[in-house]
């Protein structure tokens, strides 16, 4: 019987769908986070007979056919790279990027690696670093004895020195961009890296055309809409009981189909 | 075999070409621009010899499938604010290059690959008037107008990219479903431009499952074969009944 099957194929993608959405939820005060959404399709049909398969010798089509559907599948689980809130911390080396672009972290191994997240900090030797001291690039280093810090919306990073009054550049943030910023591979820590869907990283200044501002002392919040996930959260939950029901409908003919041989 | 189990049979069979139906409903209850389907049953007419006490030829009904309907009615509509998330209202369909050739669909999901071309989940491009449609990153706040009109913001300045296909066919119940969300026509059906459907940016359609009308002809289905499976039963005990009676030796 068909129909257990493509019950189960329901219950495996509304699985899918409440895990999303629970990882959703779970990274709602995460800096930077891009919501995600699964998106699903339905599998191959079986033509027993094809729409507008010819009836009689005089013309007479039949018109609906029978197409058997075999149950649905998960085509996709995709970020949303909507615009997250900004929301003020007043910490000089919180950054947000207001509009498309993101930052350029050198990772461990000295590949490249990009982030939303502008949660960035000071290393032991004054160079601006992730929350995992990991680099951001191009390097940018605050001279010691540094009183107060500025970056300005495009990204120029200046720097007022004690004994000094006139502020100094010391370093320019820079924004990359990529074709499909949604294809971009997520490796945890805040961090994507660059595939063949992405495209290839082009970089610019902060301000450009096509590139978003810089806001100091801001973080981007993730794009979570929390009345959104918990409405979606409760239609997948439904979603999965309705195909539980047909399981055990299904089970319940096939004990009848059982039974008739019996007694 | 007698009749009477031959007929509970076809409607055994009926029901569970039913369930099956029902089932791929309730599974694809969140797939984008899905269409529900209902299984559609007709009745087979045999004629059998008369019995004993019976005049004229009689006849005995048999369950038979006719053909399995889509339901084409209007999907609910889901705001998603995605950009590139778009969503049909009316009559129409939109084009996908596939490597088979073009294919038809409504699920408007669509994102950008690589080169910038707008694509499908299945990384299949959707065609506008001058085939793929390509936005760069230089285009900024892409706007679809409601006739499927592409714009974008360049360097500061409104500029047209270009115009979706949205096409329509005659008799859409011959095109053929052929899974990921895809409708492959017919070589009768020919494509014509969509007059009667509008472009919503920002929203998919989702499936026209309704659970209450589903779960309500899960119920019913059930119950028809379980009824059947009873009077399978019953006829089964009679014949059991008739063998043993009649095989009675008389003393």
């Amino acid at each position: 019987m068909r129909a257990l099957s493509i019950a189960a194929t329901g219950m495996q993608a509304q699985q899918t769908n409440v895990e999303v959405i629970a990882n959703n939820l779970a990274n709602m005060n995460t800096t930077g986070y891009k919501a995600q959404r699964a998106e699903f399709q339905d599998l191959l049909y079986q033509n027993v007979l094809a729409p507008g398969a010819q009836t009689s010798d005089q013309g007479t089509y039949a018109p609906n056919g029978i197409q058997l559907g075999a149950g649905v599948k998960t085509a996709a689980v995709y970020r949303i790279t909507t615009q997250g809130d900004l929301s003020s911390t007043g910490n000089p080396y919180d950054v947000a990027v207001q509009g498309p672009g993101y930052f350029r972290i050198q990772q461990a191994d000295g590949t490249d690696a990009y982030t939303r997240a502008g949660n960035f900090g000071l290393s032991p030797q004054g160079q601006l670093v992730t929350q995992d001291g990991l680099l951001v690039q191009p390097g940018i280093a605050i001279p010691q004895n540094t009183i107060t810090v500025t970056i300005n919306a495009q990204g120029q990073v200046n720097a007022t020195v004690a004994g000094n009054n006139t502020p100094q550049t010391v370093g320019q943030l820079e924004l990359t961009r990529f074709p499909n910023e949604a294809g971009l591979n997520a490796i945890g820590s805040n961090l994507y890296l660059e595939t063949q869907a992405s495209g290839p990283p082009q970089a610019g200044v902060p301000g450009a055309i096509g590139y978003g501002t810089i806001q100091q002392g801001f973080l981007e919040t993730a794009n979570v809409n929390s009345v959104d996930e918990i409405t979606a959260l409760i239609s997948a939950q439904r979603a999965y009981e309705m195909n539980s029901k047909v399981v055990s409908a299904a089970d319940q003919m096939l004990q009848d189909t059982t039974r008739l041989g019996g007694s | 075999m007698d009749n009477s189990l031959l007929v509970s049979l076809s409607q055994q069979l009926a029901s569970f070409r039913a369930m099956d139906v029902i089932a791929n409903n309730i599974a694809n209850v969140g797939t984008p621009g899905f269409k529900r389907e209902a299984a559609k049953f007709e009745e087979y007419v045999a004629h059998v010899r008369p019995s004993e006490d019976q005049k004229g030829i009689q006849t005995v009904s048999f369950v038979k499938d006719a053909g399995i309907q889509r339901d084409l009615s209007q999907g609910s509509m889901e705001h998603t604010g995605a950009t590139f998330d778009l969503a049909i209202n009316g009559k129409g369909y939109f084009a996908i290059q596939t490597p088979q050739g073009v294919r038809y669909t409504r699920d408007g999901h669509f994102s950008l690959d690589a080169d910038g071309n707008m694509v499908t989940s299945g990384g299949q491009p959707l065609l506008g008037d001058g085939g793929p449609i390509a936005i760069t990153p230089d285009d900024a706040d892409v706007q679809f107008g409601l006739d499927g009109t592409i714009s974008a913001t360049v360097n500061g300045l409104g500029t047209q990219l270009g115009k979706l296909r949205v096409v329509d066919f005659s008799n859409e119940r011959l095109l053929v479903k052929q899974g990921a969300n895809l409708y492959t026509a017919p070589p009768s059906q020919t494509p014509v431009t969509a007059v009667d459907a509008t472009v919503q940016q920002g929203m998919l359609e989702g499936s026209n499952v309704s659970p209450v009308i589903e779960i309500s002809h899960m119920v019913e289905v059930m119950r028809a074969y379980e009824a059947t499976a009873s009077l399978s039963a019953s006829q089964e005990e009679l014949l059991r009944n008739a063998v043993d009676k009649l095989g009675q030796m008389p003393n």
